[in-house]
């Protein structure tokens, strides 16, 4: 018994010497792990998202069914200034908003249809227009045309989008950073400047215009001069800018003015 | 003669207007920013947003105490110490505002005022408020605003610094400090119109002097001539005298 003992206690010793002279070499290669503990972030709470029966994105007519297609006017109004309706969030969460005003053809919304539709999980996500198809005419003379001969053959149809517009709306259980490659890859595309925004960032940009307008310490103000026709600048105004505050010219934006 | 009248009066059938209006205003171009009137520019510029001015949060460095005690410069301070001495040295310290006179104006205006002893001294107002903060002349302060510039002198020479004034537009008279005494621009007018201390002094000699003169050569007349004139002095005093106020008073006139 006490043999075994000694053999048992021999035998450890030896494995400590063992230990001992491996010791330098071991502590080049440890080590040193500390315990602790990870607070996770608490995922969102998806339970009543409720997704739509068909998530995917429609497919789009390219020509409207008018009875008689009539010609129309340029009506550039129809870009200018800042968009009254759709503007703000319905069923989704992110969208990509229209930063300018222009036009967007068929294949603009071909092409946004294919690659949401492709690129997104509909199991998780959904995705629905903010706009309506292609109602605007537009026309084209025929190639090798000579000019007269009054106006040319509707050649195509266009939406016209104006500044502020929602176009594409995004739900379901996702969250921004999964699907905004793929809506920037699209806002990239798109015929005026544009830029994906869930509620919350919309809700910011809205918030700091009018943040913006509250705090101006500048004494003078664009509307003033403007309405008050100071020094007979109406001359160089036109109507449109005296709703807009200077902020548009024609289509395109002015960022960071009152 | 008839056919004629009617065809001037009646409008041809195949008439074209000589001039027909065309039209080379806006082009619906969008694809490209049109350039933007040179006004409208400069509006736009003009209303441009000024963010509020960001406040220092408190714990910020550097630390107020560090901040606090700004130290005048030596200039401000030697400038301070020759406004002091004109405050003290002079009678008349005229405010005037400088709107945009040049050199050569202010150079002759010099000259002029030099001529009666009359200077000007140029001090920042900054200087020149701090000064008057703490002292018996912090009621101009109000007059130190905008380019402005003191006219001092030793003696109280109003009636000359007004004419000299005049000739230079440019220079707008905001009030003065008279012997110790604040003036508005019309009290300096009404106080360059009241003549000089020995004039009054004169005068003032003279009615005194009057009515001694008158006493002694009273007295030295007849005795009756006093006496009846004491005597109708009597009764004017009484009531009952008053009847014959009128003509004893013509008398005594004569």
């Amino acid at each position: 018994m006490m043999s075994f003992i000694k053999t048992a206690v021999g035998g450890l010793t030896g494995i400590c010497r063992v230990h001992g002279h491996q010791q330098g070499l071991l502590h080049s290669h440890l080590k040193i792990l500390a315990a602790g503990l990870k607070t996770y972030e608490i995922p969102p709470d998806y339970r009543d998202v409720v997704l739509p029966e068909k998530p995917k994105l429609k497919f789009m007519k390219k020509v409207p069914n008018f009875k008689k297609a009539r010609k129309e006017m340029k009506k550039l109004r129809d870009i200018q200034g800042p968009a009254k309706t759709g503007t703000d969030f319905t069923t989704g969460e992110y969208a990509i908003v229209a930063l300018g005003g222009g036009y967007l053809h068929w294949g603009h919304m071909e092409m946004m249809r294919l690659t949401i539709n492709r690129k997104m999980d509909p199991r998780t996500t959904f995705a629905r227009w903010r706009i309506n198809s292609p109602f605007k005419p537009v026309t084209r003379k025929s190639l090798g045309h000579r000019m007269g001969g009054g106006k040319g053959a509707i050649d195509h149809y266009v939406t016209p989008i104006k500044y502020g517009r929602l176009i594409v709306e995004v739900g379901g259980k996702v969250e921004l950073g999964e699907i905004q490659h793929i809506l920037t890859e699209v806002a990239k595309k798109m015929p005026f400047p544009a830029k994906v925004m869930s509620r919350e960032s919309l809700a910011v940009m809205q918030q700091k215009q009018a943040d913006m307008e509250q705090n101006n310490q500048n004494p003078w103000t664009f509307k003033e001069i403007a309405w008050g026709n100071m020094m007979g600048m109406r001359r160089v105004l036109s109507p449109f800018d005296l709703n807009n505050h200077g902020r548009f010219k024609g289509k395109f934006h002015f960022p960071g003015r009152v | 003669m008839a056919a004629t009248l009617c065809a001037k009066l009646l409008p041809k059938q195949g008439w074209l207007p000589l001039t027909q209006s065309v039209r080379h205003g806006s082009k619906a171009v969008t694809r490209h920013r049109k350039p933007v009137h040179f006004l409208k520019q400069k509006l736009l510029a003009v209303t441009q947003y000024i963010p509020p001015t960001r406040v220092i949060p408190p714990g910020a460095f550097p630390s107020d105490s560090s901040r606090a005690p700004t130290k005048e410069s030596d200039l401000v301070l030697l400038m301070r110490k020759d406004l002091q001495k004109v405050f003290q040295d002079c009678r008349m310290l005229a405010v005037v505002q400088n709107n945009a006179s040049n050199a050569e104006d202010m150079l002759l205006l010099k000259n002029r005022l030099h001529k009666h002893n009359i200077f000007i001294k140029f001090f920042p107002n900054q200087v020149v408020r701090s000064f008057l903060q703490d002292g018996i002349y912090s009621n101009m302060t109000p007059l130190f605003f905008g380019p402005t510039v003191l006219i001092v002198c030793k003696e109280p020479k109003v009636k000359e610094m007004l004419k000299t004034l005049r000739s230079s537009p440019q220079m707008t008279l905001m009030g003065a400090c008279i012997d110790n005494t604040l003036l508005s621009p019309q009290g300096v007018l009404s106080y360059s119109k009241l003549p000089s201390v020995s004039v009054i002094q004169g005068e003032l000699v003279s009615g005194l002097t009057m009515l001694t003169s008158h006493t002694a050569s009273m007295l030295q007349q007849h005795p009756a001539h006093l006496s009846a004139l004491l005597q109708q002095y009597v009764k004017q005093q009484s009531p009952d005298g008053a009847a014959e106020d009128a003509p004893p008073k013509a008398e005594e006139a004569t």
